[in-house]
């Protein structure tokens, strides 16, 4: 049994207008048990726009800027320079985008903010989709997915953009994956970037969305983990740009997370075993920037995999 | 606003800005299933003979809550420190943990929480009834026996127990020899019955005469006195080999022992394994004899294993036909015997799905050994008319037959048992006083709708925990299978394995061959159970949940039903599917 | 104390002295001076605020729309496309009740390139819910945003201080700047009604279902229209502080007996007032109407100087497509209800930073003068025929 150490506060309220087995909302309590009241949450238009609530209710127990879609970055900023202004440097700013937010319409700004390294956590939320417009396309939707406007065979062909890697080109302090089916690394990861004051943080959260992925409302945590197991979202953190660390091995097969989703139920044999190569092609390539250096912890999962398959076997 | 404001009309400020929470937003209405905190069997529980809560037993080690989770036990079974040995512990056979890498040792578990308590001397807070007034008298102090009158006890029955032997304990004390089961151990579980208020009359041999004058002393009786009487070897010569049952009863006083050289033991169950053994302890190099074939032999595995690691051998589909002492040196001390075997083979139909072996032709082989000794079976006494016949009203239970004479009689243990071990015989014991309480308090009819209702599982196990009502009465029968079990929260761990003697050094005495768990070997052994079916607080339904609808109200959990949407992670994310999904019914 | 100061640098003066907390702007020609002395302030220590160098005007606009939901002043100034890029965030900041300012210079839009003065940047940002303050000068760029942080946070209203392109932005006059102290007693510092506070958790600009967006949108312009009240009341306490006028929402000049009254507005009012002065000494009854605020537009004010003139015309250095001068488009809804309103020709002139001359502010009264009615919806002035012609070849 794995011992989670969580905080027990949560600051979102009963009520929320989150579709039943919300990966997004999931993320947020998480992370919000983490950086706790004193914080202000920055939300461009997304799912969580609705989700927060309807005027004239919150679902959330702290302050938040609803703000246009293609702001987080610049509105995180401006909502950071005020607080200095008035002298609130223990307030931590949030901004909190879905993937439509972060990797299109929002990249811009989110690039000047980081670029500016300003002092706040730039949280991507990340469902693979324009899922509060009806499952569109974005450039985070993964080769392979229907989508609505990637339908039948035109199914999308080209890859996720990798945003990780693009907000670690900026060289900021602090980069990370987060996922909702490993809720103490998240909140670790959470936590550490809250005591990272100073430069910007980001924080990128697979948060399965059932009705776009075609999953069971049931199977969001168990999906998000699959992800981390197949090795198609790894977990990982990269300080200053520089210094990879690997928080968990994969290797599962992809196909293992494939199969369970509405979303790739067309795709055959041959583009599961292409799917598989990216994603190998990606871990490998991961695995060298993390280079020599590894963590423990994930030299303890390997040993367990290890240890799991030999007792398969016999 | 400035000081010199002048204006009185204020500027309206009508923005969308929140003022209160969405916990106006009853969003349970949207949920058209419901998920349920449904506890369910664990299969250790349901293949224990005694219906041990063996799920919850190691959660409490887990947590360190030693003597809880001993007190969960003595719900069920008043000989932990015994069982823990000598139980063959078919629940680690059930534990859904061997498809992840190894079972549990629950044995082991369950022996470090016996021998923890007699060190301390504790004794068990355990749900029990205040005296009732009845008197029931128990026929044989073994297993069966001393389990009943616990039970009966803990009922509100007031009990004495008849043993023939000079110290109580039956098979337990007689038939099991040392380095399987220390006397202190056997002593310290007995000596807690007793002080339970339990009255144990030694040498006190029941016949059909004193057995008049008990009834009329008594409103129930309880006869589980076992199968004393050996099978005796009926081929020629057979009345020159010694009953391997005697025998381990007598190496338990240091008695004169005049034998060395080969002996041959003709059996294939437990007691002719524990009587190899013991031979091999005294200095003789034992042949077991058998019939069939090894993987036929009714004794327990582990304890086949055992033999065969000592360097016992094994003369398999062998059947003796004559016993003869040698003729060319009759004079020899010790005897020489000249052991006549028939070789068997395995016919091609089977009975019963067991093999059936016949003669093969007529091959023939000669043992010369120094001792024969049999351990082909026993059979009982049929104290108070057993088995009741079609002339008494009665009822055949599961472990136990009981009639209705001029006052109600059970006969348990070895008697009654489908399976012979010690366990079954508590079971025994367990069921008999639950059958009596029900008769008195209900009548005859609702005895076995009672026991069906405190049924583990399926299968016909009962807990005393479920007839007296409680947490377990309220968990459903259904047995979790590995399936159900959310196998991501769980990663291959070694199981413990016990400080056990070499050979070498088991050999020259009866030192006990496995020694007990220390308290962080057993500590960490327990928290390697799945806890199947059970919730253990681990609180990924209440982390899990998107609409903080899951609450903690005095250590158990609620689901919020004003909030909850149904979408059912908390019950796949319960990593021990203690909880269901169901439709929700308008 | 008067000092000799670019246009832009009366905006920056203003800001300093608004005691602005956060700043955030990207460059455009011709409005970098602005926000380039108000960088060296930042800088130098001169002003206590925060500078944010974001990466676009759209950038910009959600910085200090985040910066002034957080509770803080906050300015930034932009130009034309910039202007443009912001449109979506322009009614965010006004739906949202900031009391934001910005100074906007006016410019030509694209394509053809063009950095030079035009007003349709601003003026196709009428709808956003903004307040819009014209300036004609130096002194009236420094008072215009001083009144505006005044203005806006009184209303909940964030507003725009426009200025010409070149004319005025790059145009170096005497400015009358005033001491921190007396700024001091004419702004006291920024109290918001509602920001984002963890003592007191709220969502700001959440969705806002039918049930209740008209009345949120009807609320904006019940605000809007307490603006004209509010600006002759801050106008009083002005002239007490500072001792002198600020600009009024609507000037008349010389406009009771006029025959011809010219509505003008930014540096073209500059330029009329000396057209004025020469017709009048030859006996032409000519008037002029200056119009500061666009918005709200001061319909009253227009009924009352205008309604009883005989003619008037209206410059336009701006043009919305298909219809014609915004000015006049609104001149002539303002008026229309009015009995008997007078004639108004709608001139278009100066597009694109083309000169706008005494000679052509004659030209237009002179053509206003020989007809009788407007011969045409739009007049434009000072087309150069053959290349019009040219077209058709």
């Amino acid at each position: 049994m794995v011992q989670l150490d969580i905080p027990p506060n949560d600051y979102i309220n009963p009520g929320h207008l989150g579709c039943p087995g919300c990966g997004a909302t999931l993320a947020m309590k998480f992370a919000l048990k983490a950086l706790g009241e004193k914080t202000v949450v920055v939300i461009p238009a997304s799912c969580w726009g609705v989700i927060a609530g309807p005027y004239p209710q919150s679902a959330l127990q702290v302050p938040v800027l609803q703000m246009a879609f293609a702001t987080a970055g610049a509105a995180a900023s401006g909502v950071r320079a005020a607080l200095d202004m008035k002298g609130d440097t223990a307030t931590t700013v949030l901004s909190w985008a879905g993937d439509g937010g972060t990797f299109d319409i929002g990249f811009q700004s989110l690039s000047g903010a980081v670029e500016r390294n300003e002092d706040c956590i730039f949280v991507c939320y990340d469902n693979e989709a324009y899922m509060n417009t009806g499952v569109q396309r974005s450039s985070s939707t993964p080769y392979g997915t229907r989508t609505t406007t990637t339908p039948g065979q035109g199914w999308k062909k080209t890859r996720k953009k990798n945003m990780v890697e693009a907000l670690a080109a900026h060289r900021i302090p602090y980069a990370a994956t987060a996922s909702i089916a490993f809720p103490e690394d998240l909140i670790c990861k959470f936590q550490k970037a809250k005591d990272l004051r100073g430069g910007s943080r980001f924080i990128h959260i697979l948060a399965p969305c059932p009705t776009g992925w075609g999953i069971a409302s049931d199977m969001s945590v168990k999906i998000a983990r699959l992800a981390v197991q197949t090795n198609v979202f790894p977990l990982y953190e990269v300080q200053d740009g520089l210094k990879y660390t690997l928080n968990y091995q994969g290797g599962r097969p992809v196909q293992d997370y494939l199969q369970v989703q509405g979303r790739f139920k067309h795709l055959t044999g041959a583009d599961c075993d292409q799917i598989q190569q990216k994603v190998d092609e990606d871990w490998e390539l991961l695995r060298g920037k993390a280079g020599i250096y590894v963590d423990p912890a994930a030299a303890r999962a390997r040993e367990q995999r290890q240890c799991k398959s030999k007792a398969r076997k016999s | 606003m400035a000081p010199q404001e002048a204006f009185v009309d204020p500027v309206p400020l009508f923005v969308p800005c929140s003022r209160t929470s969405t916990e106006v937003n009853k969003t349970g209405s949207w949920r058209y299933l419901r998920p349920t905190y449904t506890e369910k069997t664990a299969p250790c529980g349901a293949a224990c003979p005694a219906g041990e809560d063996i799920a919850r037993i190691a959660m409490l080690a887990s947590r360190g809550l030693f003597q809880e989770a001993w007190e969960t036990i003595l719900q069920e079974n008043p000989f932990p420190a015994v069982c823990g040995r000598v139980c063959f512990h078919p629940c680690e056979g059930a534990c859904n943990r061997a498809q992840l890498d190894e079972p549990i040792a629950i044995h082991q578990l369950e022996r470090f929480l016996g021998d923890t308590a007699l060190a301390a001397g504790t004794q068990a807070a355990v749900n029990e009834r205040s005296a009732q007034g009845r008197k029931a008298a128990v026929v044989g102090a073994g297993p069966a026996g001393l389990a009943a009158a616990f039970f009966l006890t803990r009922l509100g029955f007031t009990c004495e127990v008849f043993e023939a032997q000079p110290e109580p304990g039956g098979l337990l004390r007689w038939g099991i020899p040392a380095y399987r089961l220390p006397k202190e151990v056997l002593q310290g579980e007995i000596k807690r019955i007793e002080n339970r208020g339990v009255k144990i009359l030694c040498q006190t041999p029941v016949t059909a005469r004193t057995l008049e004058k008990i009834k009329a002393r008594n409103d129930a009786l309880f006869i589980a006195g076992g199968y004393g009487r050996p099978i005796r070897l009926n081929i020629p010569g057979g009345e020159m080999a010694c009953d391997g049952l005697s025998f381990l009863a007598q190496i338990r006083s240091p008695a004169t022992f005049a034998i060395s050289g080969t002996a041959a033991v003709i059996g294939g169950g437990n007691t002719a394994l524990d009587v190899a053994r013991t031979l091999l302890r005294r200095g003789v190099e034992p042949v077991l004899v058998y019939r069939r074939r090894r993987q036929d032999m009714p004794a327990f595995a582990p304890e086949v294993d055992m033999a065969l690691k000592e360097g016992i051998k094994i003369k398999e589909l062998s059947a003796p036909i004559r016993i003869a002492q040698d003729p060319n040196d009759p004079e020899s001390f010790p005897l020489n015997y000249e052991l006549t075997l028939q070789k068997m083979k395995v016919s091609s139909t089977a009975i019963n799905g067991r093999a059936r072996v016949i003669p093969d032709g007529n091959k023939i082989e000669t043992l010369r050994v120094q001792g024969v000794f049999t351990a082909i079976g026993a059979e009982g006494d049929n104290l108070g008319d057993f088995p009741p016949g079609a002339n008494q009203k009665h009822l055949e239970l599961s472990h136990c037959q009981m009639a209705l004479q001029d006052l109600p009689v059970i006969w348990g243990g070895d008697l009654a048992t489908p399976v012979k071990s010690v366990t079954h015989a508590i079971a025994s014991g367990k069921q008999a006083a639950i059958a009596l309480d029900t008769l008195f308090a209900e009548g005859w009819d609702a005895v076995a709708t009672r026991l069906s209702a405190c049924r583990i599982g399926s299968g016909p196990t009962v807990s005393m925990a479920a007839y007296l009502g409680g947490d377990r009465e309220r968990r459903s029968a259904r047995v979790v299978t590995f399936d159900e079990i959310n196998a991501d929260y769980f990663h291959p761990r070694a199981r413990v394995t016990p400080v056990t003697l070499d050979v070498e050094q088991r050999l020259p005495s009866f030192a006990e061959i496995e020694q007990t768990l220390v308290t962080g070997a057993a500590r960490e052994e327990a928290t390697r159970c799945f806890n199947c079916g059970i919730c253990n607080a681990c609180d990924n339904c209440r982390l899990f949940c998107p609409e903080m609808a899951v609450a903690v109200e005095n250590t158990a959990r609620r689901i919020n039903l004003d909030y909850c949407k149904g979408c059912g992670i908390c019950v796949v994310e319960c990593p021990r599917n203690a909880m269901v999904l169901e439709e929700e019914t308008p | 104390m008067k000092q000799v100061l670019e246009g832009s640098h009366a905006v920056s003066e203003a800001v300093r002295l608004a005691r602005v907390q956060v700043i955030s702007a990207y460059p455009i020609t011709p409005q970098t001076h602005i926000v380039e002395a108000i960088s060296a302030f930042c800088a130098d220590g001169t002003m206590d605020a925060r500078f944010l160098c974001v990466e676009s005007e759209h950038s910009a606009m959600a910085a200090v729309i985040a910066a002034a939901s957080t509770g803080v002043r906050a300015f930034t100034a932009t130009s034309s496309h910039g202007l443009a890029y912001m449109h979506e965030l322009l009614h965010w900041a006004a739906a949202a009740r900031l009391p934001i300012v910005m100074a906007e210079v006016n410019r030509a839009l694209g394509p053809g390139w063009n950095i030079w003065m035009d007003q349709t940047d601003s003026l196709s940002q009428r709808d956003t819910g903004w307040i819009q303050l014209y300036c004609e000068d130096g002194q009236d760029v420094l008072d215009t945003t001083l009144m505006a942080f005044r203005l806006a946070e009184a209303v909940h209203l964030p507003v725009m201080v426009v200025l010409d392109a070149f004319y005025l932005s790059h145009t170096f006059e005497p400015v009358d700047v005033p001491r921190q102290n007396q700024v001091d007693r004419f702004l006291p510092p920024l109290v918001p009604r509602i920001s984002l506070d963890t003592a007191h958790p709220r969502v700001l600009n959440q969705m806002a279902p039918p049930g209740v967006y008209m009345e949120m949108r009807y609320n904006i312009q019940t605000a809007m229209a307490q603006v004209p009240r509010r600006l002759t009341q801050y106008q009083k306490e002005f002239r007490a502080i500072f001792d002198r006028p600020p600009g009024d929402a609507v000037e008349a000049v010389q406009c009771e007996d006029a025959e011809v009254v010219l509505v003008t507005s930014g540096t073209i009012s500059s330029t009329c007032r000396q057209v004025i002065s020469d017709l009048r000494s030859r006996g032409e009854k000519i008037g002029m109407l200056k119009i500061k605020m666009f918005r709200p537009f001061p319909i009253a004010l227009v009924r009352r100087f205008l309604g009883a003139a005989r003619k008037v015309a209206v410059v336009d250095r701006n043009f919305s497509f298909g219809a014609s001068g915004v000015f006049a488009q609104e001149l002539r809804a303002a008026l229309c209800n009015l009995d008997g309103h007078p004639p108004v020709f709608g001139y278009i002139a100066g597009l694109g930073g083309r000169d706008v001359t005494p000679d052509t502010l004659v030209e237009i009264y002179r053509r206003t003068q020989d007809c009788p009615t407007p011969p045409e919806e739009s007049i434009w002035i000072g087309l150069n025929q053959e290349v019009v012609q040219s077209w058709y070849n």
